[in-house]
């Protein structure tokens, strides 16, 4: 598990980035607005809308190669659809490498 | 509570897991125990300091009633404490035998008894527990004929509830069997006489509500001949001869002692002593209730146990993962909780399916304000659950 320190707040539009990805779960009303996303195998992630920092949690087995899967994300989320279709191109990628390693 | 510099706000409600903050006259100690070279007999000839080994022996056996203080054992935790007297038990019998555990138990219990029945060392019956409960009633049904021991905890780690081990440690007594009590959520919550609970065993955890460090736990033992001793090696006494001692307490220590745990432990019992066991337990208690008492009719929130009789509260919010409910609590909240399945898997199991809950537990240096805060930050969290 880490915590990151971000350079800019989380948006409502990276929220909307990261469903294209996994499941996103939103608890707008909390006392400061709750998400959390799922990419099984990937990566799970929580945090408050707004904030600069986040928790994000890799799987044991893959974090190898899972370790840089939100710093991308964060990054192809400036690039609109261009971006997602990136991602799921890298994705795709780790996911071949994950399946050499699954077991049989 | 002392004030975390780094968040002011901060309300700590983990200690089952661990207590914070410690007493300052624990800390104290600690400091004065470092300042001094550390003694033991046959270890140092450092005079005019405090034996803090042969004093925290001394200290416990008037605090708990017992008879024998070299028969206190000093281990790393509860769970190394576990270990040795199953694992020890385990080594001192001939052949095969039957062992009873239940539902309740820490994963400290759950897995030395599951890995020596993989080994065929014994068979295990786990019995349910029925109300948060198991009773002797439910012990008598799974005794058999080859029966020799029995591991139960004294207080769920989860649901709270204190379960009533006196008459248990009577009737295994009466008839050989042996019973190890699992004391690290009630030792310096409640008052407790061994020397009116016959068990062959009492385990018990300096770090919890008798205010010590991580690093030091220990166990009384009535017979030592019962356990093998698992570990082997320095004790100071005796060194001319290559065969451990059979002594006490050498006959389960070894090696250099955690003389700071050791300190931590016997200034933790003082400051005990000092406050009064009595009102330690009678302010956790309401603490307790006062805590489910704002829970309580809240339907978004479900409660395991509303009657807990030690300070551990476990719940679920409907419509939340536990882990998303705790991490709220912390981040938005300050408040310090934990969750998932509490290395008691088989509680939860029964109680939320396997999925785990969110477990407050307050201390004697809780106070009521941040218990009513921690009431709050949960309803609030349930109900912005619900819209």
């Amino acid at each position: 598990m880490k915590e990151y320190i971000l350079d800019e707040p989380l948006t409502p539009a990276f929220l909307t980035f990261l469903r294209s990805f996994g499941i996103v779960k939103e608890y707008p009303h909390m006392k400061r607005p709750y998400f959390s996303f799922e990419h099984e195998h990937f990566i799970s992630i929580k945090g408050f809308t707004g904030d600069t920092s986040v928790e994000v949690r890799y799987q044991k087995g893959f974090s190898d190669l899972t370790s840089d899967y939100f710093h991308l994300l964060l990054f192809y989320s400036r690039q609109g659809e261009p971006g997602i279709r990136k991602m799921h191109e890298i994705e795709e990628s780790i996911r071949e490498r994950m399946k050499i390693r699954l077991p049989r | 509570m002392a004030p975390d510099p780094g968040n002011p706000s901060l309300i700590y409600l983990n200690n089952a897991a661990t207590t914070w903050p410690k007493p300052p006259e624990v800390l104290d100690e600690l400091v004065r125990c470092l300042r001094t070279p550390f003694f033991e007999p046959g270890r140092s000839t450092a005079g005019n300091v405090t034996d803090y080994p042969t004093a925290t022996r001394e200290a416990l056996a008037v605090f708990f009633h017992a008879e024998e203080p070299d028969h206190f054992i000093f281990t790393q935790s509860a769970t190394d404490s576990l270990n040795i007297l199953i694992q020890g038990f385990a080594k001192n019998q001939k052949t095969p035998f039957h062992a009873i555990t239940t539902e309740l138990e820490h994963n400290s219990v759950l897995r030395p008894l599951n890995t020596l029945e993989g080994q065929g060392a014994l068979t295990l019956t786990t019995i349910p527990f029925h109300d948060s409960r198991v009773t002797l009633q439910d012990i008598k049904k799974a005794i058999r004929s080859d029966t020799r021991l029995v591991v139960m905890t004294h207080g769920s780690n989860v649901l709270g509830s204190l379960q009533h081990i006196r008459p248990i440690a009577e009737y295994c007594a009466t008839n050989d069997i042996f019973l190890i009590v699992d004391g690290a959520q009630t030792a310096g919550l409640i008052p407790i006489n061994l020397s009116e609970i016959p068990a062959g065993a009492f385990v018990l955890t300096g770090h919890k509500a008798l205010f010590g460090l991580p690093g030091i736990g220990g166990f009384y033992i009535q017979d030592p001949q019962a356990i093998a001793p698992t570990r082997q090696g320095g004790t100071g006494t005796d060194s001319r001869t290559l065969v451990h001692p059979q002594d006490m307490p050498q006959k389960f220590e070894a090696g250099t002692p955690n003389y700071p745990g050791i300190a931590s432990l016997l200034a933790g019992i003082h400051y005990i002593e000092r406050e009064g066991q009595d009102a330690i337990t009678n302010k956790c208690r309401s603490l307790t209730s006062r805590f489910i008492g704002k829970l309580t009719k809240d339907l978004n929130i479900i409660l395991y146990n509303p009657a807990a009789d030690l300070p551990v509260v476990s719940f679920n919010i409907r419509n939340m993962d536990n882990d998303e409910v705790g991490y709220i609590l912390a981040k938005a909240y300050g408040v310090i909780t934990r969750t998932d399945l509490h290395c008691a898997p088989l509680v939860h199991n029964r109680i939320d399916g396997g999925k785990g809950c969110v477990r407050v537990s307050f201390s004697y240096l809780t106070t009521p304000d941040e218990c009513l805060m921690a009431a709050k930050a949960v309803r609030e969290v349930a109900a912005g659950a619900d819209r």
